[in-house]
């Protein structure tokens, strides 16, 4: 086989672009566990904000007629940013408030976001698994033949700022106290409660980033099922990062890397494609399996917090 | 704090109010329905009628006495909780409603009879309306307050919480559904006032709703939704045997897949007798999902990997095993080129047909082989339960026996002459096969396997107090794997429906392949709460509803999704315990309430 320039280039700007959504969502993912609350709901989450930023964008251009409107597709970044953190928010009431199973109610919202698409793409396109094509994409960032969607730098940029907001901000102490001890943080009057929301709704909103990334940047419409198990493989690249921000930053690129070798070898003679696509998932459990014995998750994680 | 006759009267007067307000907004009955869903909506504050006239021959007369009366019954209702009669008198009450309801029901059939009597065209599609129904559910509502705030009535409720939390879900999940249904589609019909406007939306909303429940009340629907309620049901099982053992499994459809490879792969490549090779495949099944559950199971006790996220990882994996084996059967491996068997030729991605030994036969060969009615199947079932009865010694007993005289009775069944019958097309042509029985067994063993042996106690101990149980001497890894095995041999079982028994269309392992039936799975076992009867009427709830939802689509353009909709609604629901007070999830709570309501009662008797 041959490896040339140009093949290497292209994986690696792939592999740029396939870390993006799991890097949001998995630094999301971190900032929820680490206040103690697992959120699986994030698969769910990127499909409705998906589904948010490319319904929102196409409604807009059906309304204000042709011509290019750059500021469009930031609505669709920010409805989609909104309507994950509501739904984050959901998660949130019923198993911080109701103290709920959270993988169940976690897993009720992914089933919610593999059904509710359907009525509401049938209502505008009549048709259940796919929106119309947005005119109006994310622009592209950077030099010729390596541009790329400027939500990729906001990504990579999110990896520092995550970390000083959690290990050198007094807002980041308290919210790793609340997902370890609760019952001590509570004696020391931080807002258990008010923590853990805030820990889910912002998982919420950076998964809902990630959603309107696939749908108005990697893409340019909704497809039903267009997350394929990315909010999961983030789960595991957050557990394989050790719920934290530079560990996340390099398990998204290894499985961002296996994404895009698989894409690349895609056409190829030397593997099968459809045994290549199940490459990712494949490296997700020889992952989970090899490594998570050394990582400790915050004490409290997935335990409801009764005062 | 209201003391308890003022909070009677207050929940009294406000489903009351609620009542009312259905009464004037929604139509009472529907004497007939064009096509696309518009219907001629009676009202006693005013009809829709989209013609202009009442149906040829229709009389609506019967429509105001009956509407005076409720109104007599509303008043003496709002007055009973301030009166001496109290709770008691609330019971009179909820029975007059029902009576109410059940003369609407009579009179209004009786007119439509009456209208279809001579007519050319008789009317079709014809029911009650919301607000006949808002009569029924006034009544139900009283009858439900009376018996909670009777003496002890609170404690009554709570110890059948496992009934009322999935009950007051799939109200709650119900009325969302309502106002999805309501804001997504555009009621039919054109509407003159703002009453016009609610008047049919809610009869859009109630129409959804009766469409999704007409199953219940046509024979070829009926055997639709067993047909769909039967890989719920293992599925169901699956994930309820997971959550027993303290584990989720969100495995089944990657399981389901295994499984049917196996099926497939036996069903078609081995020859051999029927007695022989049907088995053979049906185990095959159960065994490819045991071990493609087993293995996330073994990673758990092993390495310590949450199974949550293997199970979703190997579902995908699955997924594309099986389009490798189906979709093409040439492949390219480092240059070199890799023949299948597997594909049958052609556009479509499919197997080959599976070898007639080993297909489950179809409901029709099973109640009727040949055209005559067999007692086989009921004999075999009655004899059996009597045996499993009446013999009252060790359960291994209990269950040789069970299993002899099924044996037994199946025989003579078989032997015994039948009449003839025939079934319609529509009847069928409905795919309900042998696995429905294979699921009625599965249900059996679970019964039997967790609630009646010993493997079967360490199971729910180590699910329940995983720490407690290890000290008790449970072996957790090997137990943890033990329960993903047989997870996920349920969930592989549900597999022979749709290869072995043709319940797709053929008997071939499709692309089209449902296994998202395994997540359908976690919204059966939530609301069946990991019992077997519990699962069973959950299932074939689903089934129901699924079959409905076809109706939905046909006739209202609604996407079939709204039931996927309503279940993962109803598992949240369920999850937050119905978002009812905390006695009603928390064992330690709704005992203090068994405590406080019995030391009440010794108050008033006293």
């Amino acid at each position: 086989m041959n490896l040339d320039a140009a093949f290497l280039t292209a994986l690696l700007l792939s592999t740029l672009r396939q870390t993006t959504p799991l890097l949001f969502t998995a630094l999301g993912g971190m900032f929820s566990e680490r206040s103690g609350v697992v959120n699986i709901a994030l698969e769910g989450i990127i499909l409705f904000g998906a589904l948010t930023a490319a319904v929102v964008v196409e409604r807009l251009e059906a309304a204000l007629g042709p011509g290019p409107h750059p500021w469009l597709p930031w609505v669709g970044v920010l409805a989609a940013m909104a309507v994950g953190g509501l739904v984050a928010l959901v998660h949130g009431v019923v198993s911080i408030r109701y103290r709920a199973d959270q993988i169940i109610s976690g897993t009720a919202i992914n089933l919610l976001a593999a059904g509710a698409p359907s009525l509401v793409l049938t209502y505008f396109y009549g048709n259940a698994t796919s929106s119309k094509e947005v005119q109006n994409r994310l622009p592209l960032l950077g030099p010729e033949g390596f541009a790329l969607s400027p939500l990729v730098y906001l990504a990579f940029l999110l990896v520092p700022l995550a970390w000083w907001v959690l290990f050198k901000t007094p807002f980041g102490l308290r919210l790793r106290a609340v997902g370890e001890h609760p019952e001590a943080a509570d004696t020391l009057g931080v807002n258990v409660y008010r923590m853990r929301y805030i820990g889910v709704v912002v998982s919420g909103v950076l998964a809902g980033l990630a959603g309107a990334y696939l749908a108005i940047g990697f893409l340019n419409q909704f497809v039903r099922g267009m997350s394929a198990g990315m909010g999961f493989i983030a789960l595991a690249a957050m557990i394989f990062g050790k719920w934290h921000p530079v560990g996340i930053l390099f398990s998204t690129l290894l499985f961002g890397f296996a994404s895009a070798l698989a894409i690349q070898l895609q056409g190829t003679e030397i593997l099968p494609a459809v045994l290549v696509q199940a490459f990712p998932y494949v490296v997700t459990v020889l992952v989970l399996a090899g490594f998570i014995g050394k990582s400790r998750p915050p004490a409290s994680v997935g335990k409801p917090y009764e005062k | 704090m209201l003391t308890d006759r003022k909070r009677l009267g207050v929940l009294v007067l406000l489903g009351g109010v609620f009542t009312l307000l259905l009464w004037y907004l929604a139509p009472w009955a529907v004497p007939h329905r064009l096509f696309g869903g518009e219907g001629i909506l009676l009202n006693p504050f005013g009809h829709h009628l989209p013609q202009g006239t009442l149906p040829q021959g229709y009389r609506d007369l019967w429509l105001y006495p009956v509407f005076y009366l409720a109104l007599a019954w509303l008043g003496l209702t709002l007055l009973l909780p301030w009166t001496k009669a109290g709770p008691k008198g609330l019971y009179l009450a909820g029975a007059l409603g029902l009576g109410l309801f059940l003369l609407t029901y009579l009179l209004f059939q009786g007119s439509v009879a009456e209208a279809n009597r001579l007519a050319e065209r008789p009317l079709r599609r014809y029911s009650l309306g919301l607000g006949s129904y808002a009569t029924l559910a006034y009544s139900l509502y009283l009858l439900l307050l009376a018996r909670t705030f009777s003496p002890g009535g609170l404690a009554f409720l709570v110890r059948r919480r496992g009934l009322v939390v999935p009950l007051f879900s799939l109200l709650l999940a119900s009325l969302l559904g309502g106002v999805m249904v309501a804001v997504l589609k555009e009621s039919p019909g054109e509407a003159g006032s703002l009453r016009e406007a609610l008047l049919l939306k809610l009869d859009l909303i109630t129409y959804t709703y009766q469409l999704l429940y007409s199953p219940l009340v046509n024979p070829s629907g009926f055997l639709q939704s067993l047909l769909l309620a039967t890989p719920l049901v293992f599925t169901g099982l699956s994930v309820a045997l997971g959550f027993r053992g303290g584990l989720f499994n969100i495995g089944a459809p990657g399981q389901l897949i295994l499984g049917a490879i196996a099926a497939m792969l036996v069903g078609v490549y081995l020859p051999g007798p029927r007695w022989l090779v049907l088995p053979l495949a049906i185990l095959a099944a159960a065994l490819a999902g045991g071990l493609w559950g087993a293995l996330p199971g073994w990673l758990k006790a092993r390495f310590g990997a949450h199974e949550v996220i293997n199970t979703i990882m190997l579902n995908y994996i699955a997924a594309s095993l099986f389009l490798f084996l189906i979709s093409a059967n040439e492949y390219k491996f480092f240059g070199q080129t890799l023949y299948l068997p597997f594909k049958y030729p052609g556009y479509e991605a499919r197997s080959y047909e599976i070898r007639p030994e080993a297909r489950i036969p179809h409901w029709t060969e099973l109640v009727a082989p040949g055209g005559e009615l067999s007692f086989a199947l009921p004999l075999a079932l009655l004899l059996g339960l009597l045996g499993y009865v009446l013999v009252r010694k060790s359960l291994g007993h209990r269950v040789l026996s069970a299993l002899l005289l099924g044996v037994a009775g199946y025989l003579l069944g078989g032997l015994l002459p039948g009449p003839q019958v025939a079934f319609g097309p529509d009847l069928t042509s409905v795919r309900l096969n042998g696995a429905f029985l294979l699921a009625l067994l599965a249900l059996l063993f679970f019964h039997f396997y967790v609630f009646r042996t010993v493997g079967g106690y360490e199971l729910r101990a180590l699910g329940l107090a995983p720490k407690a149980a290890e000290y008790g001497g449970v072996l957790a890894g090997r137990k943890m794997v033990l329960v993903m095995f047989l997870a996920g041999a349920l969930a592989g079982l549900a597999a022979t429906h749709y290869v072995l028994g043709g319940g797709i269309d053929e008997y071939r392992l499709k692309q089209s392949l449902p296994y998202s039936v395994g997540f359908d799975g976690i919204a059966v076992a939530l609301m069946g709460q990991n019992t077997p009867l519990g699962v069973g009427l959950a299932a074939w709830l689903f089934g129901i509803l699924l079959t409905g939802g076809l109706q939905v689509n046909l006739q209202l353009g609604i996407s079939r999704e709204l039931v996927s909709v309503l279940q993962a609604l109803i598992v949240l629901f369920i999850a937050a315990g119905g978002f009812l007070p905390r006695y009603f999830t928390d064992p330690l709570r709704a005992a203090e309430v068994e405590l406080r309501e019995e030391a009440k009662r010794k108050e008033v008797e006293a």
